[in-house]
């Protein structure tokens, strides 16, 4: 949902600051004084925290805190689990990405093309029902899709003649991560699509005019007209997919949990299971700040792509 | 001559165009019902029974009884749904005035150190809950907020008060400020031009924030996962987890369950589609 | 902007050192015992996190507490009711965040040390031990259980342990019989599947139902004595060979009697439906889950319902005799603001009356209680299953509870690895040495 806020920022150009001297300097502050507390109460503080707790060893039941400096952060580079969590955050980064930036953006084009209005609606709004549901709720449904006792894909499968590919999706250490990014895809490229749709809505449309005028066909304008004109768009995109995909949390806890044998694990669900399941708050504390790093960086990315395109916030 | 050629050249333009048009509408047609036929397949699914849901998947229900649908409302699904609402209309009360008052500050008084408090508003935006999760365990037992609903509606606000600043904050940019210009030579306090004018004319952001928020808040889950115990304090998407484990078997009840929490959401979409689209048209800017 | 600047450092800080106090306050870990005097204050809350979330068993401890409000109206019982699978989640987050219950569930073993060790659990010896009036009416295996450094601090509810539950029929159909070894059992798994029937329903999505079945293996492979010294993480050495020989029969098992692969795609509820539904023919499960298997509703009917130990294999070096399983209980916040209360509940739950209740269907959980397992009123098989526990000479623990966190971790995931046939039981055990030398 975040990707719209980022997306205002690229094409406002600052304003100039207008002098307005007629209000007094300090008392203006209580205007952001509750946000600011707010989001620095429940936000930065506990992020700065985590860092703390990160070099400790804590004890749960007994209360204990003891000092460990470094420790968790050299074993988390010792843990392999670590590292397929990674190469997962990666591979959901990649496939989301790929669907959810190109395929979205395509799907976009193609129903922007169409004439009525009423069907290009109809399109979005279907593709978007999805992305409106809780992810438990789609967790839970493929959960039961994937399942081989009673699922859909497995009997589709074998009804359309392919049983060889029947198998335990979620159970199968292989299939299992595909499993959850797929059902991602379905959840999330309809978001992607009516954003991209917008985007398109707002180059005009006499370009379009001009370019059929001149010969070109459909696939043309989209290489010459559409794609460079939403490339900001595109560019912001897989910069907030990549962004999201080292977050992701909820689905892979509601379909698997990271199993079977950490196969599907994530950065997010090994924390849980490093925090919450065996009791290391300081080693999942450490994971955290992974995922903080990582995600800084693509913050970062984000900020010096808008600042680039010579827009500020 | 040259008028035959262009007659045919376009004649077979048309052919291919026809052709093109063809599969593009069925792949239309064919990735519509990928995305529809699982939610069908759930909603029908609430009325079997496990015997036909271990049967044919792609059976229609042989009775169409509300029972299971009943069952589930009555086994938690109703308490889970009233702890959803409360907790999603609360934060977005909370989240949209707070937001829309900073965003008033920033774009309508002489703040001092604006670009500092918008890079600490805004950069709230780069923070990802899962980092924070560990440390507001400790905080909200410390503040005796764990297990409440304050503690799900704080969270919320929080984290959702950056994004709806931003937004917020764009609009007002906008707004022409001659009106409240007038306003203050008629001797209206900041306040008394904020909720008389400038609310007022953010109305169509301030709808589309609040169905934003209410689309994250009513399918949030690690927050509420991890700060709340007890299905007396339960959000929809953790009181769905629990009807899974506790019903073990029944899994005709699960998708009963899966169905009611769906509903209620994808109805506020299609019949606020309108304002939905215009906050993410707002966002991405002119 | 200077001074606007350190306004905004100011009341940042200000904002942090709020926050930092907060963390470093804890509760009160001083030990805290019962004390048999203390008058009974019949006012106020008391909350109870139960392990009987599951849909069947949750009218149990609704009903107690009603009947407990009745009797004494100032009191007030709220119920926190996890599953099974949940309550582990749900009770580290309650203990990490300082709000655990007055009453809580917990295993035996390591995973009640816990709460000994952090001085969550009140000291209850001076109310239970076997010596007491109280602690006369429990059996005395199962308090004992409980027992830690020498006090008691657990109220066993039930006694628990594993068999295979079989369907009669699909035996008697094919001319089968109650394997004696577990040699005949992989071969009766044969005769079955050539039948179309899946021979042993199993559901490893959730992981411990693996443990469940290495465990028992473990137990009759690995000497009691080796046992107890590798679940202590000061003397694990995971050395016997006897633990390679049980994998080596889990994987035998998992293939000749079981979907194969499949197994850790199917959730242990699912299967479960699966050998209720008749559509398989023996599902390895707890006594307690003995009602829930057969109903008088569901395909597989109570009479058709038999069950066996898990046969020994030949061989073996361990313990013939030991079952897998361990009585589960409660115990009583130490910070509790009611402990006098908070047992007379529990006093009340572990009547008489209120234990038949539970030992009967649909519960079905064979009650600590002494006389609380009355025959008359509960299933034949349960009946049986808690003689069998009564003559077993040791009750092998959950690996999952008896191990610490982490260990247990890495028994838990690389079990579901050699179920699904991407591990060795030579590469399980090194994964498992390697976490129990990380904890020590």
């Amino acid at each position: 949902m975040e990707s719209g806020a980022v997306l205002r920022g690229v094409a406002r150009p600052q304003r100039p600051n207008r002098p307005r001297a007629r209000f007094a300097n300090l008392s203006s502050l209580r205007w952001a004084a509750i946000a600011l507390i707010l989001i620095g109460w429940f936000v930065y503080y506990p992020i700065v925290d985590n860092f703390i707790v990160s070099t400790t060893d804590q004890d749960i039941y007994t209360g204990e805190v003891t000092n460990v400096g470094l420790a968790n952060y050299d074993r988390l580079l010792h843990d392999p689990v670590v590292l397929l969590a990674l190469w997962n955050n990666c591979l959901y980064a990649i496939i989301s990405v790929i669907f959810q930036v190109f395929g979205a953006f395509l799907l976009a084009a193609i129903i922007e093309d169409l004439r009525s209005e009423r069907w290009r609606r109809l399109w979005r709004a279907i593709y978007f029902v999805p992305s409106a549901i809780s992810i438990t709720v789609t967790g839970l449904l493929f959960y039961f899709i994937y399942q081989p006792q009673i699922g859909l894909l497995d009997a589709a499968l074998s009804r359309v003649g392919l049983s060889q590919f029947v198998m335990p999706w979620l159970g199968n250490e292989h299939t299992a991560i595909y499993a959850i990014i797929a059902m991602s895809q379905w959840q999330g490229f309809g978001y992607s699509t009516l954003l991209f749709a917008i985007a398109i809505q707002k180059i005009p449309r006499d370009l379009y005019d001009a370019a059929t005028i001149d010969g070109a066909g459909p696939l043309r304008r989209l290489w010459s007209i559409t794609f460079p004109l939403t490339r900001e768009m595109t560019g912001l995109m897989i910069i907030v997919t990549i962004t999201g995909a080292f977050q992701v949390f909820n689905e892979v806890m509601v379909m698997t949990a990271g199993g079977p044998n950490n196969s599907s694990q994530v950065l997010g669900t090994w924390l849980y299971q490093k925090a919450f399941i065996e009791d290391n708050f300081g080693y999942g504390a450490a994971i955290a700040a992974v995922i903080f790093v990582l995600t800084m960086l693509t913050g970062a990315a984000q900020l010096w792509y808008t600042k680039q395109r010579r827009v500020q916030l | 001559m040259s008028a035959t050629v262009a007659a045919g050249r376009s004649r077979h333009v048309n052919v291919w165009s026809a052709i093109a048009t063809t599969l593009l509408y069925s792949f239309l047609v064919c990735l519509a019902v990928i995305v529809i036929y699982p939610l069908i397949w759930m909603a029908l699914s609430g009325f079997k029974d496990n015997a036909q849901i271990f049967g044919d998947p792609f059976a229609l229900p042989v009775h169409w009884s509300w029972n299971n649908y009943v069952q589930a409302w009555n086994q938690g699904v109703r308490g889970y749904v009233t702890v959803s609402v409360l907790v999603t209309v609360a934060s977005a009360i909370c989240t949209v005035l707070i937001s829309a008052w900073t965003a008033f500050g920033l774009t309508r008084t002489k703040m001092p150190a604006k670009p500092l408090v918008i890079a600490i508003v805004l950069g709230g935006l780069m923070l990802s809950p899962t980092v924070a999760i560990i440390p507001l365990v400790k905080m909200l037992q410390a503040l005796g907020l764990y297990n409440t609903y304050w503690a799900l509606i704080i969270l919320y606000t929080a984290f959702r008060v950056p994004f709806t600043t931003f937004l917020i904050r764009a609009y007002m940019l906008d707004l022409p400020e001659d009106i409240d210009e007038a306003a203050t030579m008629d001797g209206a306090s900041e306040g008394q031009i904020f909720w008389r004018i400038t609310l007022p004319l953010c109305r169509p952001i301030i709808i589309s924030c609040v169905i934003l928020h209410v689309l994250f808040a009513w399918n949030e889950y690690l927050f509420a996962m991890i700060f709340t115990s007890g299905s007396d304090v339960q959000t929809l998407p953790v009181g769905l987890t629990s009807i899974m484990a506790t019903h073990g078997t029944n899994y005709a009840v699960v998708f009963a369950a899966m169905t009611i929490s769906a509903l209620p959401i994808v109805v506020v979409f299609f019949a606020a589609q309108r304002y939905f689209i215009r906050g993410l048209a707002e966002g991405i800017g002119k | 902007m200077e001074r606007s600047l350190q306004v905004v450092a100011v009341t940042l800080a200000a904002v942090s050192s709020l926050g930092l106090s907060m963390v470093g306050s804890f509760a009160a870990s001083v030990p805290v015992a019962a004390d048999p005097s203390a008058k009974v204050e019949y006012s106020g809350t008391l909350s109870v996190l139960t392990k009987f979330g599951l849909q069947q068993l949750s009218p149990y401890f609704v009903n107690l507490a009603q009947d407990y409000e009745k009797l004494h109206p100032g009191v007030k019982v709220e119920l926190i009711q996890e599953s099974d699978d949940s309550v582990k989640g749900k009770t580290k987050t309650l203990v990490a965040s300082n709000s655990l219950p007055d009453i809580y569930f917990s295993w035996t073993g390591s995973w009640g040390g816990n709460f000994v060790r952090g001085n969550r659990a009140v000291d209850l010896s001076a109310v239970i031990s076997p010596d007491t009036d109280w602690g006369k009416t429990l059996s005395p295996a199962a308090v004992k259980a409980f027992e830690y450094n020498g006090k008691f601090y657990g109220i066993p509810l039930y006694q628990d342990a594993k068999f295979m539950g079989y369907n009669k029929q699909v035996f008697a159909k094919l001319g089968l019989k109650a394997p004696a070894s577990f040699e005949e059992l992989l071969t009766s798994c044969d005769v079955i599947r050539k039948s179309g029937v899946t021979p042993i329903s199993f559901g490893n999505k959730e992981a411990w139902p693996a443990i469940h079945f290495a465990g028992q293996l473990l137990a009759y492979n690995v000497p009691q004595a080796k046992l107890e010294r590798d679940f202590d993480p000061a003397t694990a050495d995971y050395s016997d060979a006897g633990y390679v020989a049980a994998l080596k029969q889990f994987s035998q098992l998992v293939e000749r009697c079981t979907d194969g692969a499949g197994v850790n795609g199917t959730s242990y509820a699912s299967a479960l439906q699966a050998f209720t539904n008749a559509q398989s023919a023996m599902y390895y499960q707890e006594i307690i889950e003995f009602d829930q298997a057969a109903t008088p509703d569901s395909a597989l009917k109570p009479a058709d319902f038999g069950f066996f130990r898990l046969p020994v294999p030949t061989g073996a070096k361990g313990d013939p005799k030991s079952i897998e399983g361990a009585p589960e209980g409660y115990m009583i916040n130490a910070a509790s603001k009611n402990i006098p209360l908070a047992i007379d509940f529990m006093k009340f739950a572990t009547s008489k009356e209120n234990a038949q209740v539970l030992s009967a269907p649909p519960y079905g959980q064979p009650s600590a209680t002494i006389g609380g397992a009355s025959e008359k009123n509960m299933s034949a098989a349960v009946v049986d299953g808690l003689k069998d526990i009564n003559a077993a000479s040791y009750l092998m623990p959950w690996l999952d509870t008896a191990n610490p966190p982490r260990v247990a971790a890495v028994w838990l995931s690389s079990l579901q690895a050699l179920a699904g046939g991407s591990m060795t039981p030579e590469q399980v055990m090194d994964e498992v040495r390697k976490a129990a030398s990380a904890v020590k």
